[in-house]
């Protein structure tokens, strides 16, 4: 469903070319986690796929259809975006901003049919929403500030979810309830997620499929049980103080040698 | 919500016709309601009631709610597009710009020679609309490609400063257009409903009609770039085309308030924040005829209290929409969360 064809990613400036010559696919369903240091192209990866940036090279199609050269209006009918940047939104109630999501799909004053108000429900349900549907959205917690981000990406109705660093803000309650939120949408929608964390442990957990930037421009695809085995996760992340056991499964902290034994 | 911007609606409509017909009525000569009624509606009425309701006040009372309502409308796309709780066309100093690009028209008519100058004062409506609209165009730019580098209120000091030096280059300018014999029109030196004559009111509304209608094509994707702007066009919105589109809208319903009726201070600042209070939603396309009533009866509030029948003619109508004004700002600035941010 989403093919990614020898695509180079990054910007026509000084800061050059990120990643390039990646070659990917997902199937409806995916649960993807986009995995890597800061600064190792995850962010410019993600808003290339969600056709918020331009490929410096190949192609990013979505169910055959090239991701840039598509209508706007046509794109934001099947990606949804969750960044992590946040903005002023004078005097907007958390219903206001999950029901901008049915934009795309609604006539030129706006107004919500039933359809867009089921699928308005229906991302309210499943995210939990609920209890402050009528508050301001500046005066939600960060983490409520995430899932109604997130109710209004479900509400969307999406074919691609497109997550970046979402769950920076959380506690690990709120992140494992979040990506296991995430991942059953994937399941029964049948959606291809998308999602960019620095959470080691819960992405190789989750995740059907990860994609493992290093840092240099290079990258590694598999599943978690393949990455952590054959060491790329160790290659990307491990520093002079900690160490990725692929045996356990997570992080060791590196005790440096004690000088008197 | 639908209900409650209806409501509020049908209430400030209510409202701005009952305070209109007061306005009609007092003046120098206090005229009973029925004679001012029956002035309007062309039924029994002396000559006399008729000329001072259809010809004095009617056309003041017409231009400030046309004005106002311009205004708020304003205050509403350019509050959006700045995501800028105190942006609007006065604290930006858009309106000091038409100022600003209306003195430098006449001065360089009066250098040109007297031609330019009868030129100017016979094609006197549009000639100052367009070049109010110049110069409004030009500080909108200014502020935009400023606005996405600084801050709300360090945006909000900027425009206030900028208001500031163009006033004054207004004023030395038309000292020396006066001396060169160019004295077309001073009417919008200071803000004023009273100079605006019957037929120019045509003048005043036409752009104002399109601007609105702009206003509201532009509405549902101006509502996503509340969001910021990534969200924006991850939901298909061209924010570029969105902004211009946005910025032709602001021009086109500020400008001729600039030229006929002048900088009217705090209307536009005021009314979005009115209409959010009132619409209890951000949405833009709500807000739209919310703000245009809210901004027309403070408008002609303004103008109700300084024609009120004094013993003499004192009051100015910015020194009357800054008392009321500059209080609800300075409350904004301190209890606004989205202000707060800022800080």
């Amino acid at each position: 469903m989403l093919d990614l064809r020898s695509l180079a990613v990054g910007y026509r400036n000084t800061r050059g070319t990120v990643l390039s010559g990646i070659d990917l696919a997902a199937e409806p369903g995916d649960f993807i986690c986009i995995l890597g240091r800061n600064g190792s192209g995850k962010s410019t990866l993600m808003r290339t796929i969600a056709g918020l940036q331009t490929s410096l090279d190949g192609v990013v199609l979505l169910d055959g259809e090239g991701v840039a050269s598509m209508r706007p209006a046509t794109r934001a009918r099947r990606i949804a975006v969750v960044l992590t940047e946040r903005q002023f939104n004078p005097g907007l109630r958390v219903e206001d901003v999950i029901a901008l999501a049915r934009q795309p799909f609604t006539s030129w004053r706006g107004g919500l049919t039933d359809d867009d108000r089921a699928a308005i429900a229906d991302a309210v349900a499943v995210t939990g929403v609920e209890p402050f549907l009528r508050r301001f959205f500046t005066d939600v917690s960060d983490g409520e500030r995430q899932r109604v981000m997130i109710a209004r990406a479900v509400a969307q109705t999406p074919r691609l979810l497109v997550l970046d660093e979402i769950t920076a803000f959380l506690d690990l309650p709120s992140r494992m309830e979040i990506m296991a939120l995430l991942r059953s949408q994937a399941k029964q929608k049948g959606q291809v997620v998308l999602l960019s964390s620095h959470d080691l442990d819960l992405s190789l957990q989750l995740a059907d499929s990860v994609w493992l930037l290093d840092g240099d421009g290079g990258f590694s695809v598999g599943t978690p049980e393949a990455l952590s085995e054959s060491g790329s996760i160790g290659r990307a992340f491990d520093t002079e103080a900690i160490r990725f056991s692929s045996s356990q499964g997570r992080f060791e902290i590196q005790m440096p040698a004690s000088p008197n034994p | 919500m639908a209900a409650r911007v209806s409501t509020s609606g049908a209430a400030l409509l209510a409202s701005l016709g009952a305070l209109s017909l007061l306005t009609l009525t007092y003046g120098q000569i206090a005229l009973p309601l029925a004679d001012t009624v029956g002035a309007l509606t062309g039924t029994q009425s002396s000559d006399l009631a008729r000329q001072i309701v259809l010809e004095i006040r009617l056309p003041r009372v017409a231009a400030a709610i046309i004005a106002g309502a311009a205004l708020g409308m304003a205050g509403v796309l350019m509050q959006a597009l700045f995501r800028n709780p105190v942006a609007d066309a006065w604290s930006l100093g858009l309106l000091a710009g038409g100022q600003l690009g209306v003195a430098l028209t006449v001065t360089a008519a009066a250098f040109a020679g007297p031609a330019a100058v009868s030129f100017l004062t016979f094609f006197e409506g549009p000639s100052i609309t367009l070049a109010a609209a110049a110069g409004v165009a030009i500080a909108a730019l200014a502020m935009l490609a400023l606005g996405r580098r600084v801050g709300a209120i360090t945006l909000l000091v900027i425009g206030l400063m900028l208001g500031f030096t163009s006033q004054g280059l207004t004023s030395v300018l038309l000292h020396f257009a006066a001396r060169a014999g160019g004295r077309v029109y001073g009417g919008w030196r200071d803000a004023s409903f009273a100079g605006v004559a019957p037929s120019a009111l045509a003048w005043l509304s036409l752009p104002i009609l399109i601007g609105a209608c702009v206003a509201v094509a532009t509405a549902k994707p101006l509502s996503s770039l509340l969001l910021g702007e990534t969200y924006a066009r991850s939901l298909g919105v061209k924010v570029t085309s969105l902004r211009y589109a946005v910025l032709a809208a602001t021009v086109l319903l500020v400008a001729p308030v600039v030229a006929f009726c002048g900088p009217v201070s705090f209307v536009g600042l005021i009314a979005p924040h009115f209409a959010r209070a009132l619409a209890g939603t951000a949405r833009i396309l709500p807000l739209l005829p919310l703000a245009a009533l809210g901004g027309a009866l403070l408008a002609l509030a303004g103008d109700a209290i300084v024609h009120a029948p004094w013993e003499q003619h004192f009051l100015h109508l910015n020194a009357i929409l800054a008392i009321v004004g500059a209080p609800v700002v300075i409350l904004i600035l301190i209890f606004s969360p989205a202000v707060r941010q800022w800080r």
